[in-house]
């Protein structure tokens, strides 16, 4: 990517994103240590569910909606090797999400909006939260509409030729929070924000939990797509190999998308406004999409096993030691890899239909997202950083020793976090409370995992300061007169050179996860129309 | 790294990726017995 306009905007949409994670960084350590009852001066429950509710909303809406903006215009211009189309628009987009933003983070901050970033209804926040969200996710339909007309323009000016990667997987990506979306817009349109402005009086908080699980489910997979692009584009060429299988990593896509979006329920297995049958529905879905997760880790670890045997590795397992583990990305992807195999694990266990009861209100669900999230999304998001920041800034990166050492301790300091963080669950620590009173044995035995938890967000905390140096240090060197590194995708050991338009398309796939929405969401959503509800008044704000 | 013929770089692009299967085999054969630990072990038990 040559051109100043387009860099400067990826920059922009990156920049909003490290800056939101790393305040959200330092939030998280405060809570560690005010839930862990430790430290009396800090307990305030107002002041934690803030808290709690701004680094949810920084985290899981702000840093990961400004990333993928951002790195899909990168990935759309350098893979398509075409102009943006419509930059204006892209602009637009930037500045209606960052005004919704700010817009979102007034109430949060002043305590108006703690109703953490799930919504949560009946508790209800200041209109200007919802309205902030609002246009947050209307600017990211800018970004999808940009992307799909990008997709198009560019499969109508090359007929019968394969999509590149990377573009088909972000044109997938669009298509899926589309799809996604839908579900808390409805709900903070007709519901929340009629709701938090007096025009209704009450709220059906069932029909309102029934939407953001449309939501809750896949936008996890929204989240993870650049995570998996990165495994699939940027990885195979960095370890020194090549890609797998680009047909199989269309298909980890195609399946992802589709089937990441009718599976919400297993985040209801404990509510009593859904039906057993539509839970078990939605629960075997959900073993469903572990079906591309499972795709993924084969393809990439058969990637990274090319590339380890052609640098020389031999035997069942020497490939592995052959790696280059000092290039930032091959460490961040091995370091995921390990976080993915723990954290999908946990997945698993939630997902057991009867097993969740075990799980499902305590500190285990918190710890698996974290581990999932924080680790294995987010490592690969920073890895891509490193990678992007130098051709994007024209400069070598700052350090290429301190990028290493800060992926090792985000990895390291999210191993500390989460797994007390899991143990804790176990032993019956409920999840949503904002302190821990150590009056009896049952507490006190919680008391030495809270003591690791804090260390392990110091230690997180620590590695995202680092993360924006090596960024910031990297940016404001001095030009580099010498620096003309370019993007190198990398390239499937058999080359595509047709590919049926079921693997170079979403034509089909609307269509399919049309019906299955309809199927599994459609009676579910009606049913509140068809029976005699009682609306909850709201209530916190 | 080693200096590889072309004949052996292609032998090796080629060849199955026996350690990758050893490897998925040996993550869910553990993740298997894990499950299982925790659904006997853990959930079973407390009724």
């Amino acid at each position: 990517m040559n051109n100043a306009a387009e860099q400067k905007l990826v920059l922009s949409h990156l920049w909003v994103a490290f800056i939101a994670f790393v305040v959200a960084c330092l939030l998280g350590e405060y809570q560690v240590l005010e839930r862990s009852g430790l430290f009396p001066a800090l307990d305030s429950t107002r002041v934690y569910f803030a808290s709690v509710s701004t680094h949810g909303v920084l985290m899981a809406f702000v840093l990961t909606t400004f990333f993928i903006m951002g790195f899909g215009y990168y990935v759309a211009v350098s893979s398509l090797k075409q102009p943006l189309w419509n930059l204006p628009l892209a602009w637009a987009s930037f500045w209606i999400a960052l005004v919704g933003t700010v817009l979102a983070a007034i109430p949060l901050l002043t305590g108006n909006a703690s109703v953490l970033y799930t919504f949560y209804p009946p508790i209800v926040a200041h209109a200007a939260f919802y309205i902030g969200a609002t246009l947050l996710v209307v600017g990211s339909w800018l970004w999808c509409a940009i992307m799909l007309v990008t997709f198009g323009q560019w499969k109508k000016a090359h007929p019968g030729a394969p999509v590149p990667l990377a573009m088909f997987a972000t044109a997938a990506n669009a298509l899926l929070w589309l799809w996604t979306s839908a579900g808390v817009a409805v709900e903070v349109l007709f519901q929340l924000i009629p709701l938090s402005l007096g025009w209704i009086d009450t709220i059906d908080p069932g029909l309102a939990r029934t939407l953001f699980a449309w939501t809750l489910h896949p936008i996890v997979y929204f989240w993870l797509i650049p995570t998996y692009i990165a495994f699939y584009v940027f990885v195979p060429k960095q370890a020194g190999g090549y890609l797998f299988s680009d047909e199989m990593a269309r298909a980890a896509f195609i399946v992802l998308v589709v089937f990441a979006l009718p599976i919400g329920f297993h985040h209801l297995y404990m509510d009593p406004e859904q039906g057993q049958g539509w839970k078990l529905l939605h629960g075997i879905g959900t073993f469903v999409v572990a079906l591309p997760t499972l795709v993924t880790g084969f393809t990439v670890i058969a990637s990274l096993e090319i590339a380890g045997r052609l640098r020389g590795g031999k035997g069942l397992f020497g490939w592995i030691l052959t790696l280059p583990w000092t290039n930032p990305m091959v460490l961040a992807v091995i370091l995921s890899l390990l976080m993915l195999i723990f954290g999908g694990f946990g997945g698993i266990v939630n997902a057991s239909y009867a097993m969740n009861a075990m799980v499902h209100n305590t500190a285990w669900v918190p710890g698996h997202f974290h581990l999932i999230f924080g680790g294995t999304t987010i490592i690969m998001y920073i890895a891509i950083a490193y990678y992007l920041w130098p051709l994007l800034v024209g400069k070598p990166l700052f350090s290429k020793n301190l990028a290493l050492m800060q992926l090792w301790t985000w990895f390291i300091g999210m191993s500390i976090l989460t797994t007390p963080w899991h143990v804790l669950g176990l032993l019956g620590q409920p999840r949503r409370i904002s302190t821990v009173v150590y009056n009896n044995l049952l507490t006190l035995a919680w008391q030495p995992y809270e003591f690791m938890m804090i260390l392990g967000g110091l230690v997180l905390l620590g590695s995202a300061c680092l993360l924006i140096y090596i960024l910031a240090k990297t940016q404001l060197a001095p030009a580099a007169e010498t620096f003309a590194e370019e993007v190198e995708y990398a390239t499937p050991i058999h080359a595509v050179s047709t590919l049926p338009e079921y693997l170079n398309g979403f034509k089909l796939w609307n269509k399919v996860i049309a019906v299955l929405m309809a199927i599994s969401f459609g009676f579910p959503i009606l049913q509140f129309f068809f029976m005699d509800t009682f609306g909850s008044s709201a209530w916190g704000y | 790294m080693e200096q590889l013929t072309e004949e052996e770089r292609k032998r090796i692009i080629e060849s199955p990726p026996v350690g990758t299967f050893a490897l998925m085999s040996v993550v869910l054969g553990g993740m298997v017995v894990a499950w299982l630990f925790l659904y006997y072990g853990v959930f079973l038990p407390r009724g």
